[in-house]
Parts: structure tokens; sequence; C-alpha cells
């Protein structure tokens, strides 16, 4: 298990993407790039897991409660990779309530959106949160999206 | 007679007598023969009138039997008035009866549009009682639209189909029949929904495609020999291929269930094309054409939908690229058409589009034959999108275009924009 400060010493991607042959994508080309990865599949997951690194080098996280202990407790995510369709009943547009419910350092970490769903409705929502970079997922390539969020920290 | 002298006073006296006797009887004769005469006249006028009264009678007999005729047939014809009224009024009543019952809504206006016939299923589709709309003019009876021209019976499902009376040559009215479709539309939308969904399920698993084949193809799991490298291109583009057909799907279901936002912005026009070019310039420069790009001064800011004026440009400019050989030429030209349009046009001196095919042109999921005899690959929707977002943005769009040797096609679009440079 790495433990947090590990994580803390490099750039650190929050990846919330429900389908795990994607996430597993992400995941390793993160990595590749010389990121480290907090992955998550539902907002709950985000918010509330507990650290547990599994086979696949995850960073899991089980619930809300701990989640948000966990982002607090975390010293540094450098951007977030978020899907909108996740597991459970909240969505990515939830998350991003949330997350920037909470206010201070975490409103300027920048959000990518990266989904199936571009209904202009919910692209429009996620801007109305601050969250402007959106990408249709089947439209981008993976070493785009990566070159984009090096650009932006 | 013998006359005597002697006697002569005597004979005189009694002559006398006789001859007033003879002179009386010759006077009875004569009356008596009138008389007989008379009394013959009299016989005849007698058998004269006798034949008259007979004649009188017969024609009075036959005078009777006519009136007892005509009296009798007057009662028939009444009766057959009385049964023709009665089965008139049955059959009117009938034909009311189908009229009111049709289960579309019925509305039949005189020529001056006064609404005489109302059925059963126009008052409840319109919200309307008969009595409220009978004798009325239909356009103070019936709003279609509100004072902001907003069709409001659009929001209840109803197809209008509006049709003449006419009797020998001359209008008399009109006929509007208004039928619920929100059946079809339901399940058209559910189609379309499907569609929608469908697409949207298959996005995850293209994507993951595209990325694991990314990743390989950029030596992440390790070199690859130039026999995978090749395959495994042949994946990566006949994926590109399948996203871009379900993207072309996903716009279509969404033109279709009117979930298409049309969202202006200001956008720079010229900027925006040259983006377009340069995503298509590598296909430009492998087929060694010959591009142009020209447009007018006053170009630069306007307020349109840049996702949509985008999509139009990328689908016309690639379809000019696509059928168009080797060494070929294409032009885009930006122009202002006039204060409230600009006119975008993309010419080229390809295949060109064959004269019996071309009002099919912009139909879904048609392909002309001439380019599908050549090897290239289309789904048959980027003109029937482009169309459609065209002429949803209030804008035109038409071609011209020869299979004649090098003249090609050119397809022209006008849209509308709110010039923001002023």
């Amino acid at each position: 298990m790495k433990t947090t400060k590990n994580i803390a010493e490099k750039r650190t991607v929050l990846v919330i993407e429900d389908d795990k042959p994607l996430l597993e994508a992400i995941n390793a080309k993160l990595e590749k790039s010389g990121f480290g990865v907090i992955a998550a599949r539902s907002v709950e997951q985000a918010f509330h897991g507990k650290l547990a690194k599994n086979s696949d080098g995850e960073v899991t996280i089980k619930s809300i409660e701990q989640a948000l202990d966990y982002l607090e407790s975390l010293e540094k995510i450098d951007a977030i990779w978020l899907d909108h369709h996740l597991i459970g009943k909240e969505d990515g547009l939830d998350f991003v309530k949330k997350f920037k419910a909470n206010g201070g350092r975490w409103s300027k970490i920048p959000v990518f959106v990266v989904s199936n769903a571009a209904s202009p409705n919910t692209v429009k929502s996620y801007g109305e949160f601050g969250v402007s970079k959106y990408y249709v997922k089947s439209d981008h390539r993976l070493d785009e999206i990566v070159s984009d969020i090096v650009a932006s920290l | 007679m013998i006359e005597n002298t002697a006697n002569k006073k005597i004979i005189s006296a009694g002559d006398s007598i006789i001859y007033n006797l003879k002179v009386l009887a010759k006077e009875k004769e004569s009356v008596r023969r009138k008389l007989a005469v008379t009394a013959a006249k009299l016989a005849r006028a007698a058998k004269k009138l006798a034949v008259i009264a007979k004649e009188k009678e017969v024609v009075r007999q036959k005078l009777a039997i006519t009136a007892e005729k005509l009296k009798k047939s007057y009662e028939t014809l009444e009766q057959k008035v009385q049964e023709r009224t009665k089965d008139l009024e049955a059959s009117r009543a009938k034909e009311e009866a189908i009229l009111l019952s049709i289960g579309d809504g019925l509305l039949v206006m005189d020529e001056n549009g006064i609404i005489i016939i109302i059925n059963n299923a126009a008052e409840k589709l319109l919200g309307i009682k008969s009595n409220d709309a009978l004798d009325k003019a239909f356009s103070t009876v019936i709003r279609i639209t509100n004072d902001n021209g907003t069709i409001i019976l659009a929001d209840k499902h109803i197809a209008i189909t509006t049709t003449p009376v006419i009797l020998d040559g001359a209008v008399i009215g009109t006929i509007k029949i208004f039928r619920d479709i929100t059946n079809e539309r339901e399940i058209d939308k559910a189609k379309t929904e499907f569609v929608s969904l469908a697409s949207h399920q298959l996005r995850t698993p293209l994507s993951a495609v595209n990325w694991y084949a990314e990743m390989l193809l950029a030596g992440d799991a390790g070199d690859l020999n130039p026999k995978q490298k090749k395959y495994l291109d042949e994946v990566y583009r006949s994926n590109q291929r399948m996203v871009e057909l379900v993207n072309a799907l996903l716009d279509v279901s969404s033109l279709e269930l009117g979930t298409f936002v049309i969202d202006p912005e200001p956008t720079d026009v010229r900027l925006l094309a040259e983006n377009v070019i340069d995503e298509q310039k590598s296909e430009i420069d492998i087929k060694k054409m010959k591009f142009s790009f020209s447009h007018a001064k006053n170009i630069s800011l306007m307020q349109t939908d840049p996702k949509l004026l985008r999509m139009v440009m990328q689908n016309i400019l690639s379809n000019a690229i696509k059928y168009t050989p080797e060494n070929g030429r294409i032009n885009l030209d930006i122009s202002l058409k006039d204060e409230q349009n600009i006119m975008i046009k993309i010419s080229d001196s390809g295949y060109g589009i064959p004269k019996n095919q071309q009002d099919k042109i912009f139909g879904k999921l048609f392909r002309a034959d001439n380019v599908r005899d050549k090897d290239t690959d289309g789904t048959g929707l980027g003109l029937y999108i482009v169309k459609s977002i065209v002429e949803k943005s209030g804008g035109k769009i038409w071609f011209r275009s020869s299979t004649e040797k090098r003249t090609g096609s050119t397809f022209f679009v006008v849209l509308p924009h709110i010039n923001i440079n002023k």
C-alpha cells in the first residue's frame, strides 16, 4: 500500500470513472506520464473510500465520509479526471457540487470531465460550476487529455 | 162550288161563315203544321239535349274517376314524401353521427371561416364545447399560436390537416382534421431514445479499444514489431470509423428528438474555418490537392453556434476531400451574403452527384451510386445532419453538381447571424 506521503510526492490525479477497463487505461497512462493516481468508481468512493490500493495499483475509496476525510487529509491533489455517469445514484455533477462546496484550495483544482454523455445541458451545468474542460470520451486520445492536464498544472 | 144568286144573301152569310171556318181551318192547319214543326224541333232538341246530357254524364264520371285517382295519388305522394323525408332525416342523422363520431378531430368551416361542424373528438382535443364554437369564426375560437407566435397545439402533439371543400369548382369551405399523434410521437421518441442510449453505451467499449490501441501503438506496453503495428493501426482506424458512425447516429437521434440545442455565442468564423481546414490538412496533402481558402474582410466575430457551424463546415469539406480524386482542387469561401446572412461556399472538382440522384442527396443514409462504386466509406448521414442543422438554425443549403469531367460540386450554405463587429 502506497502511503499518502508517497502519493503526495508527485503530481496526483484523482480519477473517478465507473468503467473498470477504462479506469485501468487512464491509470496506466497517467502513471506512465509520471502522475500518481487515486482512483474511484463512484462519488461515494471518491469522497468516502478507505485508502486501499488493489492489485491493479488503484487506490480505492469505499464510502463518502471516508473519502471526504481522505480528501481533507490528502496533502495534494493536482487535478481531477471525472466521468459523468458513475456507479451509484450520484453522478459527476454531484461530485463537482460537493467538491466545490468545500471551497478553499479545492475550488482551484482543475477538473477534467471525460464522459460519454455530452448533452449540451450537462456540459452547461458543469460550466456553471466552473468546469470548462469537457471531453467526449470516444473522441479524444488519452495522450491528448493527459497533455492538457500537464499544461494546466 | 155552284153559286146561286137567290140565295145570295144566305149563301153570302153562310159563305162568310164557311169562309171564316175555312180560314180558321187553314190557320189551324198552319198552326198545326207549325206546332208539328216545333214539336219536331223540340224532339230534335230534346234528343240533342239527351245526347249532351249523356256526354256530360260521361265526362262527369270521367272527372270523378280522375278526381279519385288524383286524390289517391296525392295521398300516395304525401306518404311517399313523408317516407322519403323520414329516410333523409335518418340518413342525415346517421351521417351526422358518423361525422361526429370520427376518431380524429373534425372542424368544418364555411367560405367565411365560420365553424359549421365540430365533432366530439375535436371538442375533446381542442378543449372547446361545440356550443362555444359553432357559428363563430375559427380564428376567434381556436388559438393555434399564442401572442408570441408559439404553437400551442404543438405541446399537445396534434397534427392538423387542412383541405378546401370544393363544390362545382368553387371553394365553399374548409375542413380541418386534428389528429392526436401522441402515440406516434411516443413510439418515435422511444425509438430515437433507444438509438441514443445504444450509441452512448457503444461509446464506452469504443473508448476502451481506442485507448488501449493508442497505448499499444505508443509503445507503452513495449515495442511492437512492424506487423503488429500494422494490424493495430487497422484496429485503431476501424475503431475511429465506428466512433464517427456512432457520433453521426447520436447527432441524428438528437436532431430527431429535438434535443439539439442551438447556442449562439460570439464566434470567430474565420478562425473556426481555419481550424476545420487544419484538422483535414493531412487528408488534403495526402491527395495532393490544390486547396484555397478565401473570405471577405469583414468576416470575423459573429453571433453563431460554433459547434454547429463547425459540424457543417467539417462535413461539407470532408465530403469534398473524400469525393474528389487526387490532384483535384477544393475551395472554401466565406462571405457576407447580406446584413443578416453569411454564405459558406465549398466547391470541388470531384466526382459530382448524378443528376437523377440529386434530389435524394440530403436523405438519411443515402449515398450516390457513383461514390459507392469508389473505394470510399461514408455513412450517408453527413448531409442529412448538415441540412437539419442548417434548417434548424434558420439557414438554407443547396448545391450545384455535375458528373461531367472535372466540374465537381459546389455547396452553398447561408446562415443567419448577428454581426457583432459593429
